[in-house]
């Protein structure tokens, strides 16, 4: 990448502390995840319509190709390789056992995006499911498999 | 799919902020990103000075001020979303956020952004026209007011100044017997609408008194369709009448999901659909 204006930051990743990295001004958070080796985080479409490269960013789910990686300085990061903890080693199985993986491409957009489902608590229907999700494209399970491990996970933390 | 390269400025205070921006005429402000990052990826847009100012702090303040709902520029749309003074004041603009976008992206999105970045087919600039809101804006002579109708001039072009910053947008609080009632088209839960209408009501389904309709994703700014609203008053909704009217006195433009011609015809459907769920 050919990178006139450089800025230096600092920033957490899965715990692991980045300091005084100088990223290139134009290059976004996904692409820097990326060419640091968490290619867990994926990249469809980099206009934040597909939802594949959602990451959490200090707690909150956000479209790692819509941040720059300049506008990480001073946050806490969790990509897909940080997941985990007790809770996501459950939704993986969830996904798992219901086939909701197939080809993985959506799947670290998809887990986030259940991260935060389980996070809200909420008790939710198959219909609200799929709203919840509609941000995040999946073009091979037919979101069939990926409602059932969603709906298992919610129906195991209520 | 990638930015063209720019300077990056990082700001903790908004004199700071206004002073580069007042400085480069091209420079643009960041704050969510979550419409100009798209932009940028897609090259629709290349400047080249970016001022992030999403790390000013007190930009984010949600309060009620005299007779008016303030949201501060930087609050997030999950934050306005989970905001009790909201919740209690205008509870409608919670429903018309659950239109924008997905969850992910109001995490980040900024309501400041979302006004001053001024796309014709987001809710939130038809949200200010539709309840008369005044869009405040920092610059080198201090604050102004400008009311929303007077913000916005034509695509992506809105009457703030180069030297100048949106701070906050107030929102009149709805009064006795007024509503906020709205919908949109979209292929898809969160994307940009087709086309959408926000109305705001004065009185009941059988007797309204005041009516305007304020349409979105139709033509290059949010569009105060009086005439019509004049019409649908005194005649009720007949469709060929209604769209006569909004084909002479809105500008439609069609875009890659749907032709001028069917905005039209989804803006006239949709007086009927938002109208209905108008209560007795």
């Amino acid at each position: 990448m050919v990178a006139k204006n450089l800025v230096n930051i600092s920033f957490t990743v899965n715990g692991e502390r980045f300091n005084n990295v100088n990223v290139p001004s134009r290059q976004h958070l996904a692409d820097y995840l990326r060419s640091q080796g968490f290619t867990g985080t994926h990249l469809g479409c980099e206009q934040g319509a597909c939802g594949a490269c959602t990451i959490e960013m200090d707690g909150k789910a956000v479209r790692s190709c819509l941040v720059l990686a300049s506008q990480a300085n001073g946050t806490n990061l969790k990509t897909v390789e940080g997941f985990d903890d007790e809770m996501m080693e459950k939704v993986k199985q969830n996904f798992l056992k219901h086939n909701a993986f197939q080809c993985g491409f959506c799947s670290p957009g998809m887990l986030m995006t259940t991260k935060e489902i389980l996070l809200n608590k909420k008790k939710l229907t198959r219909d609200e499911i799929r709203s919840e999700i509609s941000g995040n494209y999946c073009r091979c399970t037919g979101y069939q498999s990926i409602v059932d491990a969603i709906e298992e996970c919610i129906n195991e933390i209520n | 799919m990638k930015a063209a390269d720019f300077s990056y400025h990082e700001v903790v205070n908004l004199q700071d902020a206004i002073k580069i921006k007042a400085q480069d005429d091209e420079a643009v402000i960041l704050a969510g990103g979550q419409s100009l990052l798209p932009a940028l990826n897609m090259r629709l847009s290349s400047p080249t000075c970016l001022i992030d100012i999403s790390k000013i702090s007190g930009l984010n303040e949600i309060k009620i001020d005299g007779q008016t709902l303030f949201i501060g520029a930087l609050a997030t749309h999950s934050d306005v979303m989970n905001n009790k003074t909201v919740k209690d004041n205008m509870p409608c603009m919670i429903d018309i956020l659950k239109m924008v976008a997905h969850p992910a992206i109001r995490n980040k999105g900024t309501h400041g952004g979302s006004i001053a970045y001024g796309d014709p087919a987001a809710e939130l600039p038809a949200l200010a026209v539709a309840t008369n809101a005044e869009i405040i804006v920092s610059g080198q002579n201090g604050e102004r007011s400008i009311n929303a109708k007077e913000f916005y001039l034509g695509l992506f072009e809105t009457a703030i100044n180069q030297d100048e910053i949106v701070v906050g947008i107030k929102y009149p609080l709805l009064k006795q017997g007024q509503k906020i009632v709205f919908d949109e088209v979209c292929r898809r839960h969160g994307d940009y609408a087709m086309a959408g209408l926000i109305a705001n009501i004065m009185g009941s389904k059988n007797d309204i008194k005041d009516l305007k309709l304020v349409f979105f994703a139709t033509g290059d700014k949010p569009d105060v369709a009086d005439k019509t609203a004049r019409l649908y008053l005194d005649n009720g909704y007949d469709y060929d009448k209604l769209k006569n009217s909004l084909s002479s006195e809105i500008d439609f433009a069609g875009d890659l999901n749907s032709s001028s011609e069917m905005k039209l015809h989804l803006a006239t459907v949709l007086i009927k659909k938002v109208l209905s769920k108008l209560e007795n």
